[in-house]
């Protein structure tokens, strides 16, 4: 191998690859990756500070435009968090239609995950455009049901904004049955072709003694071989009701990160129908926007929920009038981090194969 | 559960020897009397998460770095830098990343001004 | 009789330039740049705008439709654009040679388009060692690539530019190979008489190994998908047209679909029996519906390939391509020469 100085590429923030605007400063010996610097806070609005100045529930829409992919996982923290601070129960029926709605929502983040993977490993935005093209089926559902396609806003305190329409299940369950047909052409369309299984297989590995020291969570955490899933270890909504096993792989390279999502996209598929026959009767509809306090000053609460990239944890300290203080713990952050770790010794074109699999919204790294 | 800034590194390292190996936060509360570090750890295998609380005075802002035991710290140990002034010992001036904030109020303590001009250092002194 | 002859024979080169008189030869030289240019300006334009549609298909897409019926004018709006726009030429580059070649590539692909026939008339004059001169120009290219992506002074420009070379050393030679062996049963380099040999069978059915190869090698020369390393988009932003602006990246795009066209070409003269076909159309119909074909099994490649790594690129020309190649050409010398 011929070796050269050591070359430092300035990778960003506007490459087509970053996925936004993160910037990483690469050093190269020749086409080996000798270190991965990444910097953030381009898309730095201060979130935790504004929910600050803001009442309880004018803060969601401040949590929804922290990932663009999947608004309403973070907003369905928020909310959780405040009412957790505030001793208030979501009704049964509420229970039922945030899983429903909250897997839909990890299902069009995963398909963005996936098409943008192809779209990273070099192939002319075709996966990207079927992902997209899925995507756009659920977000016709998601509209259905909250009225939104992009950010919702939906959650209330207790429930949801509104009833779910009267046809909803019906079409949930059709698409479920196309989407689940659908990621079987997925894979077989993709994990057939040698060049993308070369280029996935035993590439970007990370250990579970460095995925647990660095950090990282969610289907990152998953695919290095930790079973650890919010929604199986400590259960909220339905998921303790609904028969359910978090998706692990045990190699931890890039293959494994890309298969433990397509497997969560079957298992969210499956979810939504199985909730969906499982839902009770009563009402879902939260209370009105109308302002409560909480009743205790400093009350602390602390909320942790599975969204599509990982852990969001929510820790609230609650004031009567507003939250004193937010604090939003980001699982686009820690897997950021983690990739000066994966990416070191790999070659310069797996460096953005490595970043697609770890799945990073960089609104949500800076808040 | 309250720790002690002098023996924090400890403490973790003795938690993280129990069980408690994975890092998922560290973050701080201003409640301006005083400052709460927050040291949020898990035990992945029982899912039990454990907090621990450092209270630091005003006056006398820093911790002790812990990112010998949780590499994870490095990032969360540069945003508690930068967001609350909170200087982190046994780390060299850790790279500001969020906002690059060479201001004098750092953004998330309760002291920090909406409504006047960003004040740096440079021209506070003049 | 001038306008009499210009009707009978305004496809028949050969008829000008083999007059006596000077005022026929001239003639016969401007409609030959005429037609040569009319070809490749309108085919690769149709296959910029073919490459546009069928992609767009393959995504569920429309692709062009507003500019022109189907968008057909979609591209010519795309051209006026990038015409109109600033040329910069960035300030760490090399300003003769990011000057140069860009130009100078075109100038060798005008240089391979006046050397190969079209039909039997038309062409500019029957080298006898045409197929070599074809492959040693296309053979310098790369070479052009990598000083226009190290001319530029971009990082990604250069990384680009040495890609080109280590594709350039892998393929070159599996390519050559597959090529000696059609020489070998064509009876020389001279491509009419290649073309002519076909007349029995399409060298296609003869040596597929050899077609395959030849295919290969021409996707990863012409930097088509799944061999696009000097202009992987994800990864180099657009390699060594990184800081190529407006005029010049217009030439870029054009340059990217008339060389296409002209790899189909060469490959339906050398596989697919060039303007062979049934008498009812001219030949130069069949040489250009041939190599229609050809490039929309080139576009469905860039449609469904993922890219290939560096190494790995290397790697599969030396362990698959290169003894592929040999063992065509052993084998059509043992079947059809011995």
């Amino acid at each position: 191998m011929i070796r050269m100085a050591i070359t430092r590429i300035n990778v960003g923030p506007i490459h087509p690859s970053t996925h936004g605007v993160a910037r990483l400063v690469v050093d190269v010996d020749g086409d080996t990756i000798v270190n991965v610097e990444p910097h953030v806070g381009f898309l730095h609005r201060g979130v935790e500070k504004l929910t600050e100045t803001r009442m309880y529930m004018q803060a969601p829409p401040y949590m929804e435009k922290l990932d663009y992919f999947a608004p309403m996982a973070y907003n369905d923290a928020y909310v959780a968090a405040v009412e957790a601070a505030m001793d208030i129960q979501p009704s049964e029926k509420a229970k039922y239609v945030r899983t429903i709605l909250l897997e839909l929502q990890r299902l069009a983040s995963h398909l963005v995950s996936i098409g943008t993977l192809c779209n990273d490993l070099g192939q002319m935005f075709t996966g990207f455009m079927w992902a997209f093209k899925d995507r756009d089926i659920i977000l016709d559902l998601l509209q259905e049901a909250t009225g939104s396609r992009m950010f919702y806003v939906n959650m209330r305190l207790g429930g949801l904004h509104s009833e779910l329409p009267a046809d909803f299940e019906e079409h949930a369950i059709t698409t479920m049955n196309y989407i689940e047909k659908r990621i079987g052409e997925y894979e077989s369309y993709i994990e057939k072709n040698t060049v993308f299984m070369e280029r996935m297989k035993g590439v970007g590995v990370l250990s579970s003694e460095d995925a647990k020291a660095l950090g990282v969570t969610g289907p990152v955490l998953r695919a290095s071989g930790i079973n650890y899933d919010v929604r199986k270890n400590s259960p909220y909504y339905a998921y303790s009701k609904l028969y359910f096993n978090p998706k692990v792989m045990l190699q931890g390279d890039n293959f494994s990160r890309y298969k433990v999502r397509m497997m969560e996209m079957r298992e969210s598929a499956r979810l939504v129908k199985a909730a969906i026959k499982a839902m009770p009767d009563g009402a879902a509809t939260g209370m009105p926007v109308k302002l409560r306090s909480p009743n205790a000053v400093n009350k602390v609460s602390v909320v942790s929920r599975e969204v599509p990239r990982g852990e969001c944890m929510m820790y609230l300290v609650a004031d009567p009038q507003k939250p004193y203080r937010l604090s939003i713990r980001s699982p686009s952050m820690v897997n950021l981090a983690a990739i000066s770790h994966i990416a070191k010794g790999a070659r310069f074109a797996d460096l953005f194969s490595i970043f697609g699999t770890l799945d990073v919204v960089l609104g949500c790294v800076d808040r | 559960m309250k720790a002690e800034r002098d023996s924090l590194p400890a403490t973790v390292g003795k938690m993280a020897t129990e069980g408690y190996d994975y890092l998922v936060k560290i973050t701080a509360v201003d409640y301006v009397d005083h400052i709460d570090v927050l040291y949020v750890v898990r035990d992945i295998a029982a899912s039990k998460d454990q907090i621990l609380e450092v209270a630091l005075a005003p006056q006398d802002l820093w911790v002790p770095t812990i990112m010998s035991i949780h590499p994870s710290a490095d990032w969360y140990e540069r945003e508690l830098s930068e967001m609350f002034g909170i200087r982190i010992d046994g780390r060299s001036a850790p790279r500001l990343f969020l906002e690059k904030w060479d201001g004098v109020d750092p953004p998330l303590r309760k002291s920090f001004k909406w409504d006047v001009p960003y004040r740096t250092k440079e021209t506070e002194s003049k | 009789m001038l306008a009499q002859d210009l009707i009978n024979n305004i496809v028949n080169i050969q008829f000008w330039l083999s007059s006596p008189s000077l005022l026929y030869n001239i003639i016969g030289i401007v409609l030959y740049i005429i037609i040569v240019f009319i070809l490749f300006s309108v085919f690769g334009y149709l296959i910029g705008w073919l490459e546009r549609k069928l992609i767009a298909r393959a995504q569920y897409r429309h692709g062009p439709t507003y500019v022109g019926m189907w968008g057909l004018l979609q591209n010519m709006a795309d051209l006026i654009k990038l015409l109109s726009k600033q040329d910069i030429v960035p300030e760490k580059a090399d300003r003769v040679l990011f000057a140069i070649s860009l130009p100078a590539l075109l100038a060798l692909s005008i240089f391979i388009i006046l050397i190969i026939p079209y039909s039997p008339n038309l062409q500019a004059t029957n080298l006898g060692l045409g197929m070599l001169i074809v492959f040693v120009i296309i053979a310098f290219t790369p070479l052009l690539l990598f000083t226009a992506g190290f001319s530029s002074g971009n990082k990604f420009a250069a990384i680009s530019a040495q890609r080109s070379v280590l594709v350039l050393l892998g393929y070159e030679l599996p390519m050559l190979i597959s090529v000696a062996a059609v020489a070998l049963i064509g009876g020389g380099y001279s491509l009419q008489a290649i073309v002519s040999a076909q007349s029995g069978y399409y060298y296609l059915l003869l040596m597929p190994i050899g077609f395959v190869v030849f295919f290969i090698a021409l996707l990863a020369e012409f930097e088509r998908p799944p061999f696009d390393l000097r202009e992987a988009d994800s990864e180099l932003i657009a390699g060594w047209l990184t800081d190529v602006s407006a005029p010049y990246y217009a030439l870029a795009l054009y340059l990217d679909y008339a060389r296409m066209f002209l790899g189909s070409i060469i490959v339906s003269i050398l596989f697919l029996g060039g303007w062979l076909g049934p008498s009812y159309l001219p030949p130069l119909v069949w040489l250009v519906a041939k190599a229609i074909a050809v490039s929309v099994l080139v576009i469905l490649i860039r449609a469904t390939a993922f890219r290939m790594r560096v190494d790995r690129v290397l790697r599969f020309g030396w362990l698959w391509l290169v003894p592929l190649s040999l063992i065509n050409l052993v084998m059509t010398y043992i079947i059809f020469v011995k």
